[in-house]
């Protein structure tokens, strides 16, 4: 974050965006120049930083491009103060002395008291006037001095530049690939609203209290703070009203990772923790069983209304997504806002509850759908929620099979996966294959995982036969290579669909050959 | 039952009625209210006969006051007339006419949890020193790295408004030390934020030059007392001279300064830019910001004011007017630090700027009190009601033409002391732009020379 008057921007018809600066050469080199400059600097005064900066600007570079990375260099640097004595106790003593002699309003007058006192304190008087006011910033030594590299140093400056625009926003809206977590931690922590919506993908709009009765840049720093971690993520998209004070109006203020995503620092981000002791060995477990779940921490935020709740754990099957949230021990007052927001919840949701919290609230939840509920005692039930999981799958697949059922379906292409019509029309691939393998749609042959059509089948038939009368021998390689190339995945599924026998010598699938039963082709 | 509560610097309002002054949030389902209308809220529960349930103030405990504040008359008269005001109001006084003793009387009328809000740190030590001799409690303090909130608390502004969220709900007193500050587009959010009924706002300089002092009543209340310096100088305050000295530049400073003017003045010209308010001046400042030519023009001009505020022969004036006044306590006033310092080491004179030390301040403040040091030279952080004791000379050495500071600064120096004039001296130097600022700060105050 930078001082207002370093600033810069572009600003036209209604939008505004800070004047980032390139990675380019140019800019590479004045930003490699300032750090070089800084380390050459290293045990001496402040001032002297100040006459490089002075410097680059009578060359012509923008001033407050210039100043702004020496502010940042400044933060990378350890400045000390270079005196044997406390510059205050120097100041003290000289003060004091003048009470005794008077202000000394001559050059010689002045000369005869600092003598005397710095004699008293054992200094010579060139010392004495080098301390007198070491302390001051300017005089300051650069003691230490942690280089970033150009690239690090131009993107902190683009980052804090944005921060700095922040500063007067009014509100900003954004959307990420994650972090969703600590994201929402912060909102919190920093005091401010947030709000969520859809637009192509889940958006999240903040503001603070105060906002609702008129516009104000109050959150503004905090919004700022919060900059950081949305552009952490590979995926984002910033949208902010900035209040131009200069001209009074109301400015767009628009980034993007496609576009900006390069010219930020990236923040590390500290890897995602488990909550609770609790929920770490529950996590560990489900993984042991190998359930056919995928088991994700801290997903995306699910929309309560216009509220959020970030659940601890989302379980996906063959696209059948459950949320997993486990109400552990917390206050009464908790438990109501929690019960609130999940009133509002759209999304299939397990509460894990600890019997102990057994309370109206959560019970008068119960006749929602979505929502379903364990209760437990002292440990995460993993044998219930697995039973609870492959009922839940079953019911899904059951309505699924039926949808399917009743579905007007025209297939045209000669191979489908079942993969592929399941996510086509929306269903799991179970259910897919459940109502296909049994049920062929006419013209069809059924494969373990896919569809293909008789007029394929009669195709391949040909193309072996044609190898067979050639040469007498099909190796069973070669017979699965001609099969795939067509685009058949299941190629020993339908070699023996079409009567062909396997003939193994040894275990090798290289030795192995492919032939026609003698009856058939009499 | 609505219930009432205090959200991060506004109110909550849950339940099955509204209020006049609440607004639905659809963002959380409740009811909002501006935390500056709990009073009003309350009272229209009570009016309309609907119970409620109030969980907005979380105050400290109140503690045992003992005070021992004597009003003088007019200090009785704006207390009164606060007091027939609600309880609200600004009261227009000057510098050293004893402000702080009506605050406080009406903390120990009230006897309620106050919040007192100061410009600056200095501030806070001398209200809290105060508070302790006059009311003979402990100070709690927000601000400057201290947190401490007790029945009588002092903030800086910043803090207030920063802390709004945290500190809305725990006073029912606001009193708001240099007002004129309150009416910032920022701080102004420090009204709305908190829930005190009772308010006071002190000042010497009601009037902005921005205009924005018009907002202060929604926010405190009317300005209900003022008093202005005539009325007590010589009674309650003490006389002072003004005499002001026009040095001219060295030879050399003469040409270089002309050298850098010419420069500002001809880029004005080829722009046919008059600079007449200051709002012209703010607005050739951004034109900086794009045009690098301006941006030289402005640094130019920079470059002459610094000349003719450094000026050798000022410093010579000013040495023989140490001589002058040796024996008297002399405050020295510069708005360029680096000047400050300048003098300092060349007159071995305590120097306090805003890179002073907190405690070094403290002990420079207390020695020139207690008149140990003769002299202290200082730029703009003592321009607001910092008590610096009966000081007699005051010396200035350039500064902006802003009102205010004139009127603050002449305040400082006027403190009650049995048969003393106090005198103001005024080094500008001569042919320079310095004249316009002097004059212009004279005839806005209204102060014959």
């Amino acid at each position: 974050m930078l001082p207002s008057n370093l600033l810069v921007v572009w600003k036209r018809k209604g939008e505004i965006l800070p004047r980032y600066a390139k990675l380019s050469n140019d800019n590479l080199e004045v930003a490699g120049g300032l750090i070089e400059a800084y380390k050459e600097h290293i045990g001496e005064k402040k001032k002297a930083l100040k006459t490089v900066v002075t410097d680059l600007e009578n060359k012509g570079y923008e001033y407050r491009f210039v100043r702004a990375l020496a502010l940042l260099l400044d933060r990378k640097g350890t400045f000390a103060c270079n005196s044997k004595i406390n510059p205050i106790d120097l100041r003290r003593k000289i003060f004091q002395a003048t009470e005794k002699f008077g202000l000394p309003t001559t050059p010689e007058k002045r000369q005869r008291i600092i003598e005397a006192v710095a004699s008293e304190m054992a200094l010579t008087s060139e010392n004495f006037e080098e301390y007198l006011y070491a302390d001051l910033d300017d005089e300051l030594i650069l003691e230490k001095f942690a280089p970033p590299s150009p690239y690090e140093l131009l993107e902190q400056y683009n980052l804090s530049l944005s921060q700095t625009l922040l500063f007067d926003s009014t509100e900003l809206s954004f959307t990420a690939s994650g972090n969703w977590q600590s994201l929402f931690y912060f909102v919190k922590k920093l005091g401010l609203i947030y709000e969520v919506f859809r637009d192509n993908g889940l958006w999240v709009k903040i503001d603070g209290p105060a906002s609702l009765f008129k516009l104000t840049k109050r959150y503004g720093i905090s919004i700022a703070k919060l900059l950081p971690i949305i552009v952490a993520n590979p995926e984002w998209t910033v949208n902010a009203k900035i209040l131009w004070k200069y001209t009074n109006e109301i400015c767009n203020f628009k980034i993007e990772s496609q576009k900006h995503g390069t010219l930020f620092k990236k923040p590390k981000l500290p890897p995602a923790t488990y909550d609770s002791a609790a929920e770490e060995s529950f996590a560990l477990q489900f993984q042991a069983v190998k359930s056919g779940w995928t088991l994700k921490r801290e997903p995306e935020p699910v929309p309560a209304g216009t509220q959020v709740i970030i659940p601890d754990f989302s379980l996906e099957r063959a696209g059948v997504k459950i949320y997993l949230e486990i109400v552990g021990f917390w206050t009464e007052e908790y438990l109501l806002r929690k019960a609130e927001k999940l009133k509002q919840v759209e999304a299939k949701m397990l509460l894990l509850v600890d019997e102990a919290l057994a309370c109206e609230k959560l019970a008068a939840l119960e006749k929602r759908p979505q929502l379903n509920f364990i209760y437990y005692h002292d440990k995460i039930p993993l044998a219930s929620i697995l039973r609870y999981l492959e009922a839940a799958f079953e019911g899904v697949k059951a309505r699924e099979i039926k949808f399917l059922e009743n579905l007007p379906v025209k297939f045209t292409e000669p191979v489908i996966s079942y993969d592929e019509f399941a996510a086509r029309i929306g269903i799991s691939t179970e259910a897919a294959k459940a109502v296909l393998t049994v049920n062929p749609p006419p013209g069809y042959v059924a494969m373990p995982n896919i569809l293909v059509s008789k007029e394929k089948l009669i195709q391949i038939n040909n193309q072996i036969e044609e190898c067979l009368k050639q040469s007498g021998k099909l190796p069973l390689t070669q017979a699965i290579r001609l099969i795939e190339a067509e685009g058949v995945s299941d190629a020993s599924c339908a070699l023996t669909q079409l009567g062909y026998k396997i003939t193994w010598h040894g275990i090798n699938s290289e030795q192995a050959e492919v032939s026609k039963p003698s009856t058939m082709g009499e | 039952m609505p219930r009432l509560w205090f959200d991060k610097g506004t109110l909550l309002l849950k339940g099955e009625v509204g209020t006049p002054y609440g607004k639905w949030d659809p963002r959380n389902g409740c009811y909002r209210l501006k935390a500056s209308h709990y009073k009003d809220a309350l009272e229209y529960f009570k009016e309309s006969k609907i119970r409620y349930e109030d969980d907005v103030p979380n105050l400290p405990p109140l503690e045992q006051v003992k005070s021992n504040v004597e009003l003088r008359s007019y200090q009785n008269k704006a207390l009164d007339n606060w007091q027939r005001a609600g309880n609200r109001g600004v009261l227009v006084l000057p510098t050293a006419a004893g402000k702080t003793f009506i605050a406080l009387k009406a903390i120990d009328l009230l006897r309620t949890q106050t919040l007192i809000v100061v410009p600056t740190l200095d501030l806070i030590d001398q209200w809290r020193k105060r508070v302790r001799e006059c009311l003979g409690v402990e100070a709690g303090v927000v601000g400057g790295g201290e947190n401490i909130i007790r029945m009588v608390t002092v903030s800086t502004y910043d803090s207030a408004y920063s802390q709004a969220a945290q500190l809305g709900n725990r006073f029912m007193f606001l009193v708001f030390d240099e007002v004129h500050h309150l009416a910032s587009p920022g701080y102004m959010q420090i009204g709305e934020m908190y829930i005190a009924p009772y308010r006071m706002g002190l000042t010497a300089t009601y009037e902005r030059s921005d205009q924005r002092h018009a907002l202060l009543p929604l926010i405190v209340g009317d300005p209900v007392y003022s008093i202005d310096i005539e009325e007590l100088a010589g009674k309650h305050l003490s006389l002072y001279t003004y005499e002001k000295v026009s040095v001219e530049l060295t030879p050399k400073e003469q040409e270089t300064y002309d050298a850098q003017m010419s420069v500002f003045k001809n880029y004005l010209n080829q722009r046919r830019i008059v600079l007449k308010s200051p709002a012209d001046f703010q607005r050739f400042i951004m034109t900086t910001g794009r045009d690098p030519h301006a941006r030289e023009a402005l640094l130019a001009r920079n470059r002459a004011l610094r000349i003719a505020v450094n000026s050798e022969a000022k410093l010579n004036e000013l040495a023989q007017r140490l001589e002058m006044y040796k024996d008297e306590k002399i405050l020295i006033f510069t708005l360029y630090n680096d000047l400050v310092y300048t003098i300092s080491r060349r007159f071995l004179i305590p120097a306090v700027t805003y890179q002073t030390p907190r405690e070094e301040r403290r002990e420079i403040l207390a020695n020139f009190g207690n008149g140990k040091y003769k002299a202290i030279v200082t730029s703009q952080v003592l321009d607001e009601g910092m008590d610096v004791p009966d000081a007699s000379v005051g010396l200035i050495l350039g500064g902006t033409g802003s009102t205010r500071e004139y009127v603050q600064r002449l305040g400082r120096l006027l403190r009650k002391k049995e048969g003393k004039t106090a005198k103001i001296v005024e080094i500008i130097s001569k042919e320079t732009v310095e004249v316009g600022i002097s004059r212009r700060r004279r005839l806005k105050t209204g102060e014959a020379s």
